[in-house]
């Protein structure tokens, strides 16, 4: 197993009561695995992803990567933000490399090399003198799984990280994202509140629930990539988890 | 479409020009107010032209700008590393905020008595005059850059391994940036204030020097060269300054 998830729990206080985001979780992540945390808003989901990329701290529980206690982020755990997390000063490229530049372990054209060609694949070195705020929020996106790619992080956390971009846009990142996967055989922990999303990506998709946040049942998809969303396989496994999800989703 | 846009590049002179007509009636044309009360802008040319031939206006230009800039580059030195560091650790500066809100609202010029005991009459005293005056802007306006980096960035850094140091120099550094040349460009045009009335009471040089000598010897003409000289440097320093925001501000 990659991520070990031992008997998490975890509450926010605020200003007047305290309410549990997540209440003994235990997860395992297999190594090159896709998986999806499914829930609704306030069920931890991005909660217990932060902790699996030692953002958060735990109240309790542990979380091993490799057999390593999770103690706090690393570039071993590569993690893509909802929100656009480009630095804003820097052009595509010195963004991508941002990881490299400073573990310089390599020489700076061995970095750049590796950058371009990374851009390459992803249909964007045209743009590698541009700034952030000149892309697509798509375009932003997959800049920022390149430069968690080019850090050789072989564990990739992502938080809702296509939920920003329409469905056009956000189909073709999908697909993206499985080609990438692949090809680097990174692990994912993919956070989604979109059942479409979830069974076109997932290997298995973790079912969650909410006050307090837990893990309801876990789904195998067990189809071939790429998967096509019209056929009756999908819309079985569409069905049955919105089944499992209840009233509040579509 | 043409005469339009030169019409507005204008408009700002109209009133300038205006004040200098007016002007020219009242004294020179009408001969309503006497030399002594507001020279004509004759006169003032003509004081101008004799400052040029003799080289007294350029020294003592050059002087007034030594002692801004010094003031300036000092202050910076001691306001952007303070600031940094009281705006990343929150104990540092609840710590620090109460002197610094007692200190700051003191007018530079009430530092003059202790400048004079503390450094004599001349550079040094006017320079720890501006020192005092605009090291508070920059760091007040550091403080807050550095509070407002996004967060997301600094825990984007930090997962693809960015130490603190890191993250201070290679994220808060950069993303505060126009906020420290806010700070700056808030500080300089104190500096310019301070530097003049430095000048009148703990300087033998500069552009303040020049205005109070004048004074004391009937030569209202010259005074008016000397205020002249001083809008125009902060005009410069202002245009300066918006440049430089043009290229940092993304």
């Amino acid at each position: 197993m990659v991520i070990d998830i031992k008997n998490i729990s975890k509450s926010f206080a605020t200003k007047d009561k305290e309410f549990t985001a997540l209440e003994d979780i235990n997860l395992s992540i297999g190594e090159g695995e896709l998986i999806c945390l499914l829930g609704p808003s306030g069920c931890g989901k991005t909660t217990l992803l932060r902790l699996i990329g030692g953002l958060e701290k735990a109240d309790s529980g542990e979380i091993y990567d490799r057999g390593e206690l999770v103690t706090g982020p690393s570039k071993e755990r590569g993690f893509i933000f909802q929100q656009y997390s480009l630095f804003p000063w820097l052009n595509v490229l010195d963004n991508v490399m941002f990881g490299l530049n400073l573990s310089g372990d390599k020489s700076k054209e061995e970095n750049l090399a590796a950058a371009e060609r990374y851009l390459e694949r992803v249909g964007l070195a045209e743009f590698k003198y541009n700034y952030p705020h000149e892309l697509s929020g798509g375009m932003k996106q997959r800049v920022a799984i390149i430069r968690s790619l080019l850090n050789h992080t072989p564990v990739l956390l992502m938080d809702e990280p296509f939920s920003a971009v329409d469905m056009l846009n956000r189909h073709n990142l999908q697909e993206q994202l499985i080609e990438v996967w692949k090809r680097f055989n990174s692990t994912i922990v993919f956070v989604t509140h979109d059942v479409d999303e979830a069974v076109y990506l997932a290997d298995k998709i973790v079912v969650m629930d909410k006050k307090p946040g837990r893990i309801k049942e876990i789904v195998s998809v067990d189809l071939p990539h790429p998967r096509q969303r019209e056929s009756k396989e999908f819309l079985n496994f569409q069905d049955q988890i919105e089944k499992l999800l209840g009233v509040w989703e579509i | 479409m043409i005469i339009l846009k030169f019409e507005k590049k204008l408009l700002p002179f109209i009133l300038p020009i205006l004040l200098i007509v007016v002007w020219y009636i009242i004294t020179s044309g009408l001969n309503l107010v006497p030399y002594y009360i507001l020279p004509s802008p004759v006169d003032v040319f003509g004081a101008g032209a004799n400052l040029v031939m003799n080289g007294k206006l350029l020294d003592n230009t050059i002087n007034t700008l030594i002692k801004v800039f010094l003031g300036i580059i000092l202050a910076s030195v001691v306001a952007i590393p303070l600031g940094i560091l009281l705006g990343w650790y929150e104990s540092l500066d609840k710590l620090s905020s109460l002197i610094i809100s007692i200190l700051r609202p003191i007018p530079p010029i009430a530092w003059i008595p202790f400048s004079i005991l503390w450094f004599g009459i001349g550079l040094s005293s006017a320079v720890f005059v501006i020192f005092v005056g605009c090291v508070f802007s920059v760091l007040v306006y550091t403080i807050d850059g550095v509070k407002r980096t996004d967060k997301v960035l600094i825990e984007a850094a930090s997962t693809l391994g960015a130490n603190n140091w890191d993250i201070l120099t290679k994220v808060v550094l950069p993303s505060s940036l126009p906020y420290i040349v806010s700070g700056l460009k808030v500080g300089v045009s104190i500096a310019l204030m301070c530097t003049v009335s430095a000048e009148m009471i703990v300087s033998s040089k500069g552009l303040g020097y020049m205005i109070l000598t004048a004074s004391t010897l009937f030569d209202p003409g010259t005074m008016v060269v000397g205020m002249i000289i001083i809008g125009i440097i902060g005009i410069l320093f202002d245009l300066g300054f918006r440049k430089a925001q043009d290229k940092i501000f993304w």
